[in-house]
C-alpha cells in the first residue's frame, strides 16, 4: 500500500467515473489543432474523425467552433446535424452562442449539451436563461484558464486571446451559481503541448464547485492521466492531439485506465474485444 | 530652433470622401486594388535600402499582375515546382563544403529566437551537422515572452552574441524615424542589417544563414532566383549618402549631439572586409519548404517557445513578432501610411500557406486591422520622449519633446495619404477595404 495523504484516501474511496472525451475545434468546415490554442493546423474531416473516436469508445464527443467569435454565429450546425447520423454518444457544442435562440438551433440539431464562454462573461444572466429552459445538465461553461500567477488563473476568451480579468476558479463558482451543470476547462498554457495538465488547475476548480468538471489540455503520455487523478477529481477529461495524431486511441487510454484502477465505463470497450 | 513643430497642420480638406482629385504619398499606386489570392494590396511598399529612406524617398510597391495576384502569391504558386529533395541536396553540399573540423564556427545564423531563427539555428546543428554561432540585434525593448524565448534558443545548443545598442542613441534614432518617416521599426532594421556581416567579418565566419527570403512577403521575384542575398541591401559604398532616421549623419553630429561611435552600430560593414572574406549569405527558405506555422510547432517542440500571452494587438495572432513591445507601433504606422496593418500581413502569409482561407483572411482583415496598440502605448511613447535632462542637444530640436497620444495621433494624421482616408465626422476610415 503507498503512502498517501487522508485527502487522497478520500479520493481513492470514492473514485468519479472518469468520462473518456474527444474534442474536436473546428474551423470552417475543417477539424483544426493547434498549441496553446494558436497556430491552429488543419487536420482534416470532423467527420470521419468524430465518427472514428466513437467506434472508438469515446464516451462523449465536444465541438468547438473557433472561428464562431469572428463569424459572430456558430457555424457548427452541419456540423452538429451530420455527425447525429454516426455518433450515439452525448454530443456537446460550443463557440458563439449568445441566446437561447443560438442554443435551439444547436440543441435541435442534435447537440445534447451547450458550451458557453464569451456570452456568459458578457452576462452571465444568459446561463440563467439556458438551464431555465433547458435545465442545468445541459449547460456547460466553458473555461479557457491561462497560469498569471501561483494559484492563479485568468479566464480568456477567443480561443486564449483575449483577457477578461476573471479569475478562472471565482468565474468557475459564478458560473454555477447562475446554473452552469458541467464546468469544461481548458488550460491555455498546456494546450497542445504534450506536457500534461494543469492538474493544479483542475483541482482548484473541482474543489471549488459541485459539478462535473473537465479537464481540458495537455495529454501527452498515459501517466498523465495519472497525475490528473492523482491530484484533482475531474469528472471527463478530453483529448485532441493525442487522438489526432493518432499517438493514443481511446481504446488504448481506456484499458490504461482499466489497468491502473481508474474508474471509467467498461462496456464499449469489453463489447468490442469480445469481437 | 526646434525642427519638429508640437503640433502639424492637417488639411483636412484633402481628406473630405467627395474628393476625387485625392493627393497620393510615397509614390504608392494611384488606385488601389487587392490580391484576389490573399489580402495584400497594392500599396504594399517592397523593403528598400534604409540607408537612403528619406521623408521624400519614393516607395517601390509589391507588383499585382494583370490577373490581380501579387508577387508573393506567384512565388507561393511557383514554389509547387521546386524539387525540394534537390535542394537538399545543394544544402548538403554547401555545408559540406563550409563544415568545421577544428572547433571553430563554420556558420553564422542571426536571429532574435523566435520561431524561424529558432529552426534555422537548429536545423543546422543537429540535422546537417554544423556549428553555428547565432547572433541577435536587441529588440528596442523586450516583452517578458520574448526575452525567455531567446533564453530558450540559447539552451537549446548554441552560443550567442547579444548587442544592445546605445538606449539613448537608439532612442533618439526611433523617435527621428517616426517624425521623419513615421517608422518606429527603422533604428532596428538598420541594426539587425548591419550586425550580421560584421559578426561574419569580426569572427571570419563567411557563411552566414537567414531563415526566409523577403521575396516572400513580396520583394520581385527576381530576388529569389539566386540564394545568394544582394549585395545592395548590404554594403553602403559612400558614408556621406547615408541616413539614419531619415537625417544625414552630418545633421545626427552637428545637431543631435550624437558621435561617430554612437552611429556605428548602425552602419553597414566595409564592403572590401566583406569581399576578402569571401561572405556567402543564403536562405534556408530556399533550401527548404518555410512554413511559419510549422516553425513554431518545431520551436515549441525542440525549445519549449511560448506564444505570447494575448493576441497581438492589431492582428489574431500570438506566435510571430512577439518580442519587441514597440513592433505593435511598426504595424500601426504601416496601417497609417498604406492602409496595410498586422493583421492583413499576418492572414496574408496563413493564406498562402494554406492555413486559413481568403475568407477567413477577409474578415480577420475586418476584425482586426488598424486596432491602436494600447497595450504598450504609455511605455513606447516614454521611450519615444526626447526630455532635456537626458538628451541636452538633442532635445532642442523637438518643440515638444516629450510624446504623448494626442501629439502621437497628430503625428499620425500628418502621415495619411488622401488617396486612402477619408476624415468625416471626426472619423478616420479607409476608402477601400479589403472584401
Amino acid at each position: 500500500m503507498v503512502s498517501t495523504t487522508s485527502s487522497q484516501i478520500t479520493l481513492l474511496d470514492n473514485p468519479p467515473v472518469l468520462r473518456l472525451i474527444a474534442r474536436l475545434d473546428i474551423k470552417g468546415s475543417n477539424l483544426i489543432k493547434g498549441v496553446h490554442l494558436e497556430g491552429l493546423r488543419i487536420i482534416g474531416d470532423p467527420q470521419v474523425h468524430a465518427a472514428k473516436y466513437y467506434a472508438d469508445g469515446a464516451d462523449e464527443i465536444i465541438y468547438m467552433d473557433t472561428v464562431a467569435s469572428l463569424y459572430g454565429r456558430n457555424n457548427l450546425i452541419d456540423v452538429v446535424s451530420r455527425a447525429t447520423e454516426h455518433v450515439f454518444v452525448p454530443m456537446t457544442v460550443g463557440g458563439g452562442i449568445r441566446s437561447v435562440e443560438d442554443a435551439r438551433t444547436l440543441l435541435r440539431a442534435g447537440a445534447d449539451k451547450v458550451a458557453i464562454n464569451t456570452a456568459a462573461i458578457k452576462d452571465p444572466t444568459l446561463i440563467k436563461e439556458l438551464s431555465d429552459v433547458w435545465g442545468s445538465s445541459t449547460i456547460v461553461l466553458s473555461i479557457e484558464a491561462k497560469k498569471i500567477a501561483p494559484k492563479m488563473w485568468e479566464a480568456y476568451t477567443d480561443n486564449g486571446r483575449e483577457h477578461t480579468g476573471l479569475d478562472a476558479v471565482e468565474w468557475a463558482q459564478k458560473g454555477v451559481a447562475h446554473g452552469a451543470g458541467e464546468i469544461l476547462v481548458t488550460s491555455v498554457d498546456q494546450e497542445g503541448t504534450k506536457k500534461g495538465f494543469d492538474c493544479e488547475l483542475i483541482s482548484e476548480i473541482s474543489r471549488a464547485v459541485d459539478v462535473p468538471v473537465v479537464a481540458s489540455g495537455g495529454f501527452g503520455s498515459l501517466n498523465h492521466l495519472k497525475d490528473l487523478v492523482t491530484a484533482s477529481k475531474p469528472t471527463g477529461v478530453a483529448f485532441a492531439d493525442a487522438l489526432h495524431y493518432n499517438k493514443f486511441s481511446i481504446q488504448q487510454i481506456r484499458q490504461f485506465c482499466i489497468d491502473s484502477d481508474i474508474p471509467t465505463r467498461k462496456a464499449v470497450f469489453q463489447a468490442k474485444t469480445d469481437k | 530652433m526646434p525642427t519638429f513643430p508640437k503640433r502639424r497642420r492637417i488639411d483636412f480638406a484633402k481628406f473630405d470622401p467627395s474628393v476625387t482629385d485625392r493627393e497620393v504619398k510615397y509614390g504608392l499606386p494611384n488606385s488601389v486594388t487587392f490580391c484576389r489570392r490573399c489580402v495584400t494590396s497594392n500599396q504594399k511598399p517592397i523593403s528598400a535600402v534604409e540607408f537612403q529612406h528619406k521623408p521624400d524617398s519614393k516607395k517601390q510597391a509589391i507588383h499585382l499582375d494583370d490577373r490581380d495576384i501579387c508577387d508573393a502569391c506567384r512565388v507561393t504558386e511557383k514554389k509547387t515546382e521546386i524539387n525540394w529533395a534537390e535542394r537538399d541536396a545543394q544544402l548538403r553540399e554547401l555545408c559540406d563544403k563550409h563544415r568545421s573540423s577544428d572547433g571553430s564556427y563554420d556558420c553564422l545564423v542571426p536571429g532574435s529566437g523566435g520561431k524561424d531563427s529558432f529552426v534555422a539555428a537548429h536545423m543546422l546543428k543537429y540535422k546537417y551537422g554544423m556549428h553555428p554561432l547565432t547572433v541577435t540585434w536587441a529588440p528596442h525593448v523586450y516583452t517578458e515572452w520574448g526575452w525567455r524565448n531567446f533564453q530558450r534558443w540559447i539552451h537549446a545548443g548554441f552560443d550567442n552574441y547579444l548587442c544592445t545598442p546605445n538606449g539613448r542613441v537608439h532612442r533618439l534614432l526611433t523617435r527621428l524615424a517616426v517624425e521623419n518617416l513615421f517608422h518606429p521599426f527603422q533604428a532596428f532594421i538598420l541594426g539587425q542589417k548591419s550586425l550580421a556581416p560584421k559578426m561574419a567579418v569580426l569572427h571570419q565566419i563567411p557563411l552566414v544563414f537567414y531563415g526566409e527570403n523577403e521575396a516572400e512577403y513580396g520583394n520581385p521575384i527576381g530576388d529569389n532566383d539566386s540564394a545568394v542575398r544582394q549585395w545592395k541591401y548590404f554594403s553602403a559604398p559612400e558614408k556621406s549618402s547615408i541616413h539614419l532616421g531619415g537625417t544625414s549623419v552630418k545633421d545626427l553630429t552637428t545637431d543631435y549631439g550624437l558621435e561617430q561611435v554612437d552611429l556605428d552600430p548602425y552602419l553597414p560593414a566595409n564592403p572590401e572586409d566583406l569581399k576578402s572574406l569571401g561572405i556567402e549569405v543564403h536562405y534556408l527558405g530556399y533550401y527548404m519548404k518555410w512554413h511559419p506555422q510549422s516553425c513554431y510547432y518545431y520551436a515549441v517542440e525542440n525549445g519549449g517557445f511560448e506564444a505570447s500571452p494575448e493576441r497581438t494587438p492589431g492582428t489574431y495572432s500570438k506566435y510571430n513578432s512577439i518580442d519587441d513591445r514597440i513592433d505593435d507601433f511598426h504595424y500601426y504606422t504601416t496601417f497609417i501610411k498604406y492602409g496595410i496593418g498586422r493583421a492583413t500581413y499576418d492572414a496574408a502569409q496563413e493564406i498562402r500557406s494554406g492555413d486559413i482561407d481568403r475568407d477567413e483572411g477577409v474578415a480577420l482583415v475586418q476584425r482586426f486591422d488598424g486596432e491602436f496598440p494600447t497595450r504598450f502605448a504609455d511605455e513606447i511613447f516614454a521611450y519615444l520622449s526626447i526630455p532635456e535632462r537626458e538628451f541636452p542637444q538633442a532635445s532642442k530640436m523637438f518643440e515638444q519633446p516629450r510624446i504623448d497620444h494626442a501629439y502621437f495621433n497628430n503625428l499620425a494624421d500628418s502621415f495619411r495619404s488622401p488617396h486612402l482616408w477619408s476624415y468625416n465626422n471626426g472619423q478616420w476610415s479607409l476608402r477601400h477595404q479589403v472584401k
